[in-house]
């Protein structure tokens, strides 16, 4: 009924393709024996095309040649779009690459092969492909797990998908969403900075404007444990309010403002503001990280039908993965404690490193620029 | 060559696209740069009745997912309403037009949902708000399709000429004569609707709309050559496609055996992705082609649950007939009688629905 803007008819002649307008599907097809791990991977060229562009001599027509041509970035693609996990991460490679046609169009079928470190269990898949371009894509999986045969559609909204070991479905998804949360927080460089920079101090304690080592290891400890508890309480908080979809805050914002915290937390080091409460600090930027996990987590997807043990379970794995760093930094930081190497060079020159990355990441962030990373 | 893209890298569409992308991926978070990328994909969509772009619109609103502009609203309304998730929809535009009262093209499509949901009295508002905002011919065409799906064909022919008068963009003239159209044909005044179905056509604009509605008058009334002469090029729609295996069916054409080949396994692909926006079409493919007015009743039945326009009616109540379920027919039934459409051949054929008793009539392929 609204108006739609009016094409010129030369645009519509070129209209007469053969192929049926459907929207984007792909196929795949899995079988999992024990470890082994066998696939077929039906893409649509026109998908391929659009997330990568194949045409490479722009005559609308893809050919055979330009789609080997791009054989690796193609296989490249799709597999940092699909996970398979039995017992722990299936590492998949493509091994083989032809072309076949379906309904509307021609496909690229990849074969693929993995290795599982289990043999026995649930099988975890996690499929993302195209979802950033096209949100009606769909993934139309067709699994044969140990001989028992699974369907099912893969959108946007699936999350991880559990196959097999229904008693324990509940667990393994929970587990899954865990060991993710562990990962982000282990690749999460700005996260591990922050809280570093903010547990530096927790072994030394400010004497006549005088850095010195503390005297008791258990007031390093109950310093660390109020700092690692208030950002966790805190970003837990902001962590399920933006999973939930409760709120939301621009990425850039978020983004710069993660950045913003760690210059501001390595910069008190240097140059003390706040001494003793830290855990305010923590907590009130543990606030904006939080909203940072949200995002790892929204790319992830969550699950319909288990939103809230998945939140949880990635919401635990971030404190585990916490956890690993403090229980690794912090028998170390006490012993060197009053060590040269630890206050000259750990925290002093640590800290300055600290605030110099983050300053660049801030720049970066808020002015959406490429400094130094590539 | 192993596949065939829409464009050429050269071409001015694509061009105009690759615009548009850069400028969004250039500030990421403007809503304006995606509202405008987002409407151009679903433009695309619509001339080309291409659902990937629908996709590609909703990739690019979904970056927006709690403060969306009011334009990015509405469009996220026209993508919710194009999967037939009219709930949803009907949300968004209430609050593009929360935010902005004067959103003529949020009361537009909010009446053409309405009319869709058979829920005439907020449709009537919806019109009334078009005039209020002084879009005459957007108010016309509410108007009057609202008039001819509540019992007044005559006056409804009125308002749509009236309108055609007003209209100053072909793509509104089109549309305005399709719907001249469909009204004559329900009066059965059949000179007059090939008229305008003619000068619609004489616009040169694509339309899969005009076409499906232009080929149905033409399958009406026996002219099936017509409709393979039309819809040859035309494979790529499934509407369009439904339309032109039933001429050659009508003309025992060779072609019809592959063409409905290709349908089944358009309707299966559909369905293993959970697809049921062409529920409509799949009815009458199973009454009409396939012969299964079991198959049919249960899909017009499920269509018409969403979608109660005078064409999912008569493809309800033509299956129900086949089937001989009379039970399946009685709510098309009673939306005749609360609606008062006045269609002659839809009140015989309601008539004869609610009689029939489990028989094995053959489904009438034109009646």
């Amino acid at each position: 009924m609204t108006r739609r803007l009016v094409w010129l008819l030369a645009l519509l002649l070129c209209q007469a393709t053969a192929w049926a307008h459907k929207a984007s599907d792909s196929y795949l097809v899995v079988d999992a024996q024990g470890k082994q791990v066998t696939g077929q991977w039906d893409i649509a060229l026109r998908d391929i095309d659009f997330a990568l562009g194949l045409d490479g001599d722009g005559n609308a027509e893809i050919t055979w040649g330009e789609l080997r041509a791009r054989q690796s970035d193609v296989s490249a693609w799709a597999l940092s779009r699909l996970a398979i996990t039995r017992g722990g991460v299936c590492p998949i490679e493509v091994t083989g690459l032809q072309v076949d046609d379906h309904t509307d169009g021609g496909y690229a079928v990849l074969h693929l092969r993995g290795e599982c470190p289990g043999a026995t269990g649930a099988l975890g898949l996690q499929y993302r492909l195209l979802f950033d371009l096209d949100k009606l894509h769909r993934g139309l999986l067709r699994l044969a797990l140990d001989g028992a045969t699974y369907t099912t559609v893969l959108s946007p909204t699936s999350g991880v998908v559990q196959f097999g070991a229904t008693q324990t479905s509940r667990w393994a998804q929970f587990s899954q969403y865990l060991v993710e949360g562990i990962w982000h927080i282990w690749i999460g460089f700005d996260h591990i900075l922050f809280l570093l920079s903010l547990l530096l101090p927790a072994v030394l304690v400010l004497h006549m404007r005088r850095w010195q080592g503390v005297g008791s290891f258990g007031s390093a400890a109950r310093e660390v444990l109020w700092v690692v508890t208030s950002f966790t309480a805190a970003h837990s908080i902001t962590l399920s309010l933006a999973a939930l979809g409760l709120v939301s805050l621009p990425s850039r914002l978020v983004e710069s403002a993660i950045a913003l915290s760690v210059v501001l937390a390595a910069a008190n080091n240097l140059w003390p503001v706040v001494e003793h409460r830290r855990w305010l600090v923590a907590f009130g930027f543990g606030l904006i990280h939080g909203f940072g996990f949200a995002s790892v987590l929204a790319e992830l997807g969550l699950p319909a039908d288990a939103l809230v043990l998945s939140l949880l379970g990635f919401n635990a794995g971030v404190e585990v993965g916490q956890m690993a760093i403090v229980a690794g930094f912090l028998p170390v930081a006490f012993l060197l404690r009053n060590t040269r190497f630890y206050l000259r060079g750990v925290f002093v020159i640590g800290s300055w490193l600290t605030m110099l990355v983050a300053l660049i990441w801030l720049l970066e962030r808020a002015f959406d620029l490429k400094l130094v990373s590539a | 060559m192993i596949e065939k893209l829409p464009f050429r890298a050269g071409d001015r569409r694509a061009r105009e696209l690759e615009t548009l992308r850069a400028s969004a991926r250039k500030s990421p978070g403007d809503p304006a740069a995606a509202a405008a990328l987002a409407q151009a994909y679903f433009d695309m969509a619509q001339a080309r009745s291409d659902p990937r772009y629908v996709g590609y619109a909703d990739a690019v609103v979904s970056q927006f997912d709690h403060k969306l502009s009011i334009d990015l609203l509405v469009i996220r309304g026209t993508l919710y309403q194009y999967r037939h998730d009219f709930d949803k929809a009907l949300v968004d535009f209430a609050s593009a037009l929360a935010q902005d009262p004067d959103r003529a093209d949020a009361h537009a499509w909010r009446g053409a949902i309405y009319l869709v949901e058979a829920q005439y009295d907020n449709a009537r508002r919806e019109c009334a708000a078009l005039l209020k905002l002084q879009r005459p011919v957007l108010h016309g065409g509410c108007t009057g399709l609202l008039q001819a799906y509540t019992g007044q064909l005559n006056s409804a022919y009125v308002t749509l000429q009236q309108a055609l008068a007003m209209a100053r963009y072909d793509d509104q003239r089109l549309w305005l004569l399709t719907r001249l159209g469909e009204v004559s044909a329900w009066l059965g005044q059949n000179a007059r609707a090939e008229r305008h179905y003619r000068d619609a056509l004489a616009l040169g604009l694509d339309d899969s709309y005009l076409l499906a509605a232009w080929t149905d008058f033409l399958l009406d009334n026996k002219r099936p050559t017509e409709v393979v002469k039309l819809l040859r090029d035309w494979e790529a729609s499934d509407p369009l496609l439904l339309r032109l295996a039933e001429a050659e069916i009508l003309l025992q054409a060779p072609a019809a055996k592959a063409h409905m080949q290709a349908l089944d396994d358009r309707f299966a692909a559909a369905k293993l992705r959970g697809d049921t926006t062409h529920r409509a079409e799949e009815a009458r493919f199973q009454l009409r082609l396939r012969k299964n007015p079991a198959l049919a009743v249960q899909l017009a039945a499920a269509n018409y649950q969403v979608q109660k326009e005078p064409r999912d009616l008569r493809v309800l109540l033509e299956a129900a007939l086949a089937a001989g379920d009379a039970a399946a027919a009685k709510p098309a039934r009673d939306w005749l009688q609360s609606s008062g459409f006045e269609d002659a051949r839809l009140r015989a054929l309601a008539t004869q629905a609610l009689q029939s008793a489990p028989a094995s009539k053959t489904p009438m392929v034109a009646p």
